[in-house]
């Protein structure tokens, strides 16, 4: 079942939380719906769901409009944040609550309960009323209730939120599958950039109400269409410096703690306030001055799951992160020299945040 | 017990009655030097804020002493107890604005109006609320609350602070500013800090030692490299690092000068003899079953080895999750590089001896760490 959202529009009171979102998702794909807090993600959701109508615009399931559609009746399955299981049900009774609506037989059901349980980590827990439950175990079964019904379009709302984080992990790398198996045209919200380059061969990145890039893990990662998407992904978070290009010998040289780094094309930038933007991961440690390197003082040092992260200062002031590897050699303390892999580097407009590519300038406009 | 800033000894904490209550806290002890950062790590409901709480004076203590300073303070009210709080619900006053929220820590030290006020300035500067210090509690966000009421904590010089969560309300990238932020401030200060957290990354970041606790038990205590080099039991190895560590039930033989880990499936990781000191040799084979544990950046692809076959690759940007079936299980590596590895292909496994951690199947204590013993 194909999804197509056209340009929706939805207000409460009189402020915009859907602000002309249009997006497709085709039969079978998962799509991630990522962003901050207050973007509107849920409220997407809802209205896709039908429990809200939009103020403007279309939403098509499998080449049907949906105005007018009831919510049960538009072969949608959810899994929301607010669980809403069944307090007098066990989990089991929860998870086969649509199947037994459908009248399935009894040995039919309880494989179904199980298989699905198994895969959620869920089984020690069927007999336990939702009460007993803990946060990470009622979104589980909340997810298994949401999946037993095969429904044909599922709608996941941030489903591994408050499961600890090795199952979390865990499940980032199984659910993936669990959903190919299924089948499902898959709408997955999530707040945590890893899950989401792990859950979607697609990422559409929400914030301020409407879609602000879509794209595949590499396209958001390697070329944020501006600087709040570049900030979202990552972490360490991108290194952001203030930079005026100059004309260069090959293209531009930009002024890092007084060092000209040379950057290739971008000639339109010239003379424009800028913003570059340098991964922690794409900064290695030179043993010294060498062409294309800048020198900084190192603050501290921090080791973090085998990945360790410099905090330096640059000669005007701007603190850098930088991060390695654990086995990899770099910098103790006092002065450390830089160097930029320069095709890693990205460069934004200050003005209006967008990234500038090297060729063409706005690509993001 | 004198001369450290905090010992704990032998606490318990039942809710309810000893005879019947739930105990969430069991026998802890620990001290704590000057100067140094303490993190209470573990998941929810496994003790670590029962005990922040009895250390602040804010939970009665069922069993055992606690003293700061030197001084035995488990039957003294908080304010007797000279330590700095931030915690969740310990609020801001709403009557006046953050900074007087904050200089209001300072009232009872001897400083003077302008030395205040520069304290104020340089922790607002460092936890980035300068922009709302003339600003109200009830005007401000969640995030913007729990740095004031940080800030007020820090601002302090007391025997001990106490942070409980300190960030939890923070966006994340306003989290790994700050995290090396605060060890820098906390460092020049002299401070010594004990924080609750459920974050490893945030306990890594910012602990001297972390005290990792499971089910009301201290675990482990230790540094963030020795938890990670050599972790006491299944449950830290486990716990402790971001993926998992990998762990396999194994058997082992020595045969011809030849070290085996066999793992189900007739898959085996093998060894010369003398990769391994005769010590961890004689105690791997006194156990015969033994479990180990390898972790995810230490498992290695070579042309040869065991086999593996992916199931997914997931590339996160620095690095690559890498799952594959493995002996029965799911085994996950991963790669600094975004690394090809398609789904369904064939790859072999090494683990250099030196990363294989050996734990005791049944109680789950370390055997050894690499080349030693635990």
């Amino acid at each position: 079942m194909s999804l197509q959202l056209k340009n929706i529009k939805k207000k409460f009171k009189s402020d915009n939380v859907i602000d002309g979102v249009t997006l497709s998702v085709e039969s079978g794909e998962t799509l991630v719906l990522f962003g901050p807090s207050g973007a509107g993600k849920t409220v997407l959701l809802r209205l896709i769901a039908g429990v809200i109508e939009p103020d403007l615009g279309e939403i098509w399931i499998n080449g049907q409009n949906m105005k007018g559609v009831e919510p049960e009746e538009r072969g949608i399955g959810m899994a929301f944040q607010n669980f809403a299981l069944f307090p007098h049900m066990d989990a089991a009774e929860n998870i086969a609550a649509p199947l037994t609506a459908r009248r399935q037989s009894s040995t039919d059901i309880t494989s179904t309960v199980e298989k699905i349980a198994k895969l959620l980590k869920i089984e020690h827990v069927l007999h336990h009323k939702p009460k007993e439950l803990s946060n990470g175990q009622k979104q589980r079964t909340a997810l298994a209730r949401a999946l037993s019904a095969e429904p044909s379009v599922l709608l996941l709302d941030d489903p591994l939120r408050n499961v600890d984080a090795k199952l979390r992990f865990e499940m980032r790398l199984e659910l993936p599958r669990l959903l190919k198996d299924q089948n499902a045209t898959v709408i997955y919200v999530t707040q945590d950039y890893k899950e989401a380059m792990a859950m979607g061969r697609r990422i559409a990145v929400m914030s301020n109400h409407s879609i602000q890039q879509i794209g595949t893990p590499a396209d958001i990662y390697l070329r944020p269409a501006n600087l709040e998407i570049a900030r979202l992904f990552g972490d360490p978070v991108i290194n952001l410096v203030n930079v005026r290009p100059e004309s260069g010998p090959d293209g531009i040289t930009v002024l890092i703690s007084g060092m000209p780094i040379t950057l290739n094309g971008f000639e339109a930038a010239i003379g424009r306030e800028c913003i570059l933007g340098l991964r922690p991961e794409s900064l290695n440690f030179v043993v010294e001055h060498t062409t294309g390197a800048f020198a900084v003082d190192i603050e501290t040092e921090t080791l973090l799951n085998e990945k360790i992260v410099t905090l330096a200062v640059t000669r005007s002031g701007e603190e850098i992160m930088i991060s390695r590897p654990a086995n990899m050699p770099g910098a103790v303390s006092g002065r450390a020299w830089l160097s930029i892999m320069t095709s890693n580097a990205l460069l934004f407009d200050k003005l209006t945040g967008n990234l500038l590519t090297p060729n063409l300038m706005d690509a993001a406009a | 017990m004198t001369g450290s800033m905090l010992h704990l000894s032998g606490l318990d904490k039942f809710y309810g009655s000893i005879d019947h209550g739930v105990q969430a806290v069991k026998n802890f002890s620990m001290t704590v030097e000057k100067g140094e950062i303490i993190a209470l790590l573990g998941s929810s409901g496994c003790g670590k804020t029962s005990t922040l709480r009895m250390i602040a004076g804010f939970e009665s203590v069922s069993r055992g002493q606690i003293f700061i300073a030197g001084r035995e303070v488990q039957n003294l009210p908080p304010v007797k107890r000279n330590v700095a709080m931030a915690f969740e619900g310990y609020s801001l006053y709403p009557t006046v604005n953050v900074r007087d929220n904050i200089a209001f820590a300072l009232k009872a030290s001897r400083l003077t109006g302008v030395e205040v006020a520069a304290r104020v300035d340089g922790v607002s500067q460092m936890l980035e609320i300068t922009d709302i210090l003339d600003r109200f509690p009830s005007t401000i966000s969640g995030g913007q609350q729990q740095r004031a009421s940080l800030a007020r904590a820090l601002v302090r010089q007391a025997d001990l602070h106490l942070l409980d969560e300190p960030m939890g309300q923070l966006e994340p990238q306003l989290r790994t500013l700050l995290r090396g932020r605060i060890k820098h401030y906390i460092k020049e200060a002299g401070l010594t800090a004990i924080l609750v957290t459920h974050d490893q990354t945030e306990a890594n970041a910012l602990a001297d030692k972390i005290a990792v606790m499971e089910e009301g038990v201290l675990q482990q205590y230790a540094s963030p490299s020795e938890i990670k080099n050599r972790p006491a039991n299944l449950f830290t190895g486990t716990f402790v690092g971001e993926p998992p560590m990998n762990v396999f039930p194994a058997n082992v033989s020595i045969e011809g000068g030849i070290f085996r880990l066999h793992l189900h499936g007739g898959l085996e990781l093998s060894y010369n003899e003398s990769d391994f000191a005769q010590p961890v040799r004689e105690r791997m084979l006194g156990y015969r079953d033994v479990v180990i544990g390898v972790r995810p950046y230490a498992v290695h692809r070579a042309a040869t080895g065991a086999a593996a076959i992916i199931l997914v690759n997931q590339w996160l940007g620095d690095q690559s999750h890498i799952a594959a079936s493995f002996a029965g299980k799911t085994i996950v590596l991963v790669e600094h590089d975004r690394s090809a590895g398609a789904e369904g292909e064939l790859i072999f496994l090494r683990v250099h001896p030196s990363d294989l951690h050996v734990f005791d199947p049944a109680s789950g204590k370390a055997l050894s760490h690499g080349k030693e013993l635990a």
